[in-house]
């Protein structure tokens, strides 16, 4: 009666990618795995969701106990893994739980990176396949769309997916400050050390144009160089090639500063102006500190990048909160609507119930009735039509209130069963002596 | 009785001020730009403004751009518009923040200058004043386009010099693009500045010979025009040969721009020589 969702799943949170990939659920075995899981029995609607970073399953039926305890052998069995192995790192959530974690999965807010993109489209795409497959139902219907929605109000409410939250990605959001496109530049790579190495490969993967490194010791720029398929330049060379970095990354281990405000005005003149962008990952600072007042030069150095970092921390966290506080509203509204639901059935007995002794009622005063002319016949059908509503006009508005707040739970569907005796078969024409 | 095109006016400077209310607070609390909005605001108001030009002009009989309070009306007609062009095709729409108010102010001043339609002088009375007005009006948007662009760039430049960014801003324009938006309007806007000097010489030229021949070749309107012209070429030609760029060619942009005001304030305004009063 009562449509009970469970979710349960493991993701990057709880197991470690090992596992993971084990029961990982490939694109080309998920109609199977779809139409597999709809054929247990207490199934009703099923889906799955499974990326690289989670595999869940997210199945209604009427009895939650009975399923919390069915998915998870399904999930080992299906992938030949011990159940041990994965019920230690399962999740199972049981109806409003489960609701809210696809909510926030949607959003992104349970992310390895919280609010990237990506993950609403592969939900989105694999609920297309639940679909196609036929084993989603109205309650899951409607259980992902409003997750979708949820997402979208989430990512256009709050400004989660635009924080920079490493000082790479900082760095990469103030060049876009300065250079309106980014594949046209070059960085400079100031000593090849593993912070400006990871640094020098974050410009590159959003979408710098080309790369030069030079250090101290040409070797280690060669090999830097050729990993990140840049140019290795000689360290007595440096200001020759100065004026060719639109992006200038020192992360260089010297007691005195390697470029003056000097040598940027020089670069910045044969640049013909051309702004330049520097960062500073040294400690202590490899690059005079004057740059940043000379003419289109801009320096940042690693304290500034993580003060960007940190404000967008703390902006961050604070977006995550009013985020979940969205989704626990829209989780409020999803439930009260599924419960709506699992009422209806009781008002639909109600009805037919009430029905049914209204036809009785009259069949029985068949031979009384004939005497009557059509118009006074109809003129009864009317009469008793009304009078059974106006009865059960205030039960119903009022389960449906419960319903709504309660659920199945609500005492009221209880008492309206039990008064209207709805749980037991129509008798045929027993009460007679009332 | 307000007239109808004054009506329309205000109607334009009220959704001009709501889009002015909508790009500040959102840059001011650096929240996103509400786009949609703010361009449905811009375009409502520019089909008003459009609505009270060609209401006027249909009344009067003749492009209402002849006296100072409709020039200014013309003019912030045409910021709204080429701004709503070029934002299509450059991500500047928070460069409403600098154009909107401008433009407000524009048409504030014009629905409180305008008086009723008045009969043209004579000598006005010719094929060249849309013509030469048009021009001048339309390099003058440009121009107003261009100190916008370069106030921007101010503003942009400082905060990244005082490290305030605040994490990424990612409705703000990048410097290059503000730069190249300034430079690229300045050009056009001196085309067209250029064509409206000429076309004034050989309008002039026609309209005072003979018996009416005046002297117009000191008339201050054309004095103050030719100077912010030369202005212009000059940092132009600094901007190509010399490579000034950035904040320099920005501030130049500004003050450039300043004279032309002075010429528009100054000399209209105050009613000195023949585009005294007059446009």
């Amino acid at each position: 009666m009562e449509a009970s969702i469970v979710l349960i799943g493991l993701s990057h949170h709880t197991a470690p990618v090992e596992l993971r990939e084990r029961v990982a659920v490939p694109n080309g075995r998920l109609d199977g795995t779809l139409r597999e899981l709809v054929r247990l029995p207490g199934v009703s609607e099923a889906a799955i969701v499974s990326t690289c970073n989670r595999v869940e399953v997210i199945a209604c039926g009427p009895d939650g106990e009975a399923l919390e305890r069915m998915l998870p052998v399904f999930l080992a069995e299906r992938h030949g893994v011990a159940v041990d192995d994965v019920t230690s790192r399962l999740y199972v959530h049981r109806d409003r739980e489960a609701v809210r974690h696809l909510f926030r999965v949607a959003a992104s807010l349970d992310s390895m990176v919280v609010g990237e993109p990506q993950i609403l489209g592969q939900l989105k795409e694999q609920y297309a396949r639940a679909v196609a497959v036929g084993s989603s139902g109205p309650v899951l219907h409607r259980c992902f769309h409003k997750s979708f929605s949820v997402a979208k109000r989430v990512r256009t409410g709050t400004r989660l997916a635009e924080r920079a939250v490493s000082v790479g990605t900082a760095a990469i959001g103030l060049a876009k400050e300065i250079f309106d496109r980014l594949d046209d530049k070059t960085a400079l790579l100031l000593g090849a050390g593993t912070m400006g190495e990871l640094t020098a490969r974050q410009l590159l993967a959003h979408g710098i144009g080309s790369l030069m490194v030079t250090s101290r010791t040409f070797e280690r720029a060669l090999t830097v160089a050729r990993t990140l398929h840049g140019t290795a330049i000689p360290f007595d060379r440096l200001l020759r090639h100065l004026a060719f970095a639109d992006l200038v990354v020192s992360a260089l281990d010297v007691s005195e500063p390697a470029l003056r405000g000097a040598h940027i005005e020089a670069a910045l003149r044969e640049r013909r102006g051309r702004p330049v962008f520097l960062i500073d990952l040294a400690v202590p600072r490899s690059l005079d500190p004057a740059i940043n007042e000379v003419d289109g030069a801009y320096l940042y150095d690693i304290d500034d990048l993580q003060q960007v970092v940190a404000e967008n921390r703390d902006a961050r966290a604070w977006e995550a909160r009013r985020a979940e506080a969205m989704i626990e509203g829209e989780v409020e509204t999803f439930w009260a609507w599924l419960r709506g639901r699992a009422v209806a059935p009781t008002i639909a007995d109600l009805r037919a119930h009430a029905e049914r002794l209204r036809a009785r009622e009259l069949e029985r005063h068949a031979g009384l009735l004939a005497a009557l002319d059509p118009q006074q016949r109809e003129e009864l059908e009317r009469l008793t039509r009304r009078l059974v509503n106006k009865i059960l006009h205030a039960p119903t508005a009022a389960l449906g209130r419960h319903g709504e707040s309660e659920g199945l739970d609500s005492p009221l569907v209880h008492a309206a069963r039990e008064l209207f005796a709805l749980d037991e078969p129509p008798e045929d024409g027993g009460d007679d002596s009332t | 009785m307000t007239p109808a095109d004054l009506l329309l006016l205000r109607g334009a400077a009220g959704l001009y001020f709501v889009a002015t209310v909508i790009a500040l607070s959102a840059i001011t609390t650096r929240r996103a730009l509400p786009e949609r909005l703010l361009r449905w605001a811009l375009a409502g108001g520019l089909a008003l403004h459009a609505a009270s030009l060609v209401w006027r002009s249909a009344t009067a009989g003749y492009l209402a751009v002849a006296n100072f309070g409709e020039a200014l009306s013309f003019l912030g007609l045409l910021l709204v518009a080429t701004f709503l062009v070029i934002q299509r095709r450059l991500p500047v729409l928070a460069l409403a923040a600098v154009v909107v108010p401008l433009a407000f102010g524009l048409t504030l001043a014009a629905s409180a200058l305008k008086g009723g339609v008045q009969p043209l002088p004579p000598v006005l009375h010719s094929v060249w004043l849309p013509v030469h007005v048009g021009l001048a009006i339309l390099g003058d948007a440009l121009l107003a386009l261009a100190c916008s662009a370069s106030v921007l760039y101010l503003v942009q430049d400082r905060r990244l010099k005082a490290h305030r960014v605040r994490g990424v801003h990612p409705h703000f324009p990048s410097l290059e693009t503000l730069d190249r938006l300034s430079h690229r309007s300045v050009v056009w806007g001196l085309v067209l500045l250029t064509l409206a000097i000429l076309t004034g010489i050989v309008w002039a030229h026609e309209a005072w010979r003979g018996p009416r021949a005046q002297n117009w070749v000191l008339d201050p309107k054309l004095v103050f025009t030719v100077g912010a012209w030369a202005f212009y070429v000059v940092l132009l030609q600094g901007r190509m040969a010399g490579g000034w760029r950035g904040r320099f060619a920005a501030q130049l942009t500004i003050a450039g721009f300043a004279v032309i005001v002075l010429s528009l304030v100054g000399v209209n305004a105050l009613g000195l020589g023949r585009h005294g009063g007059l446009f």
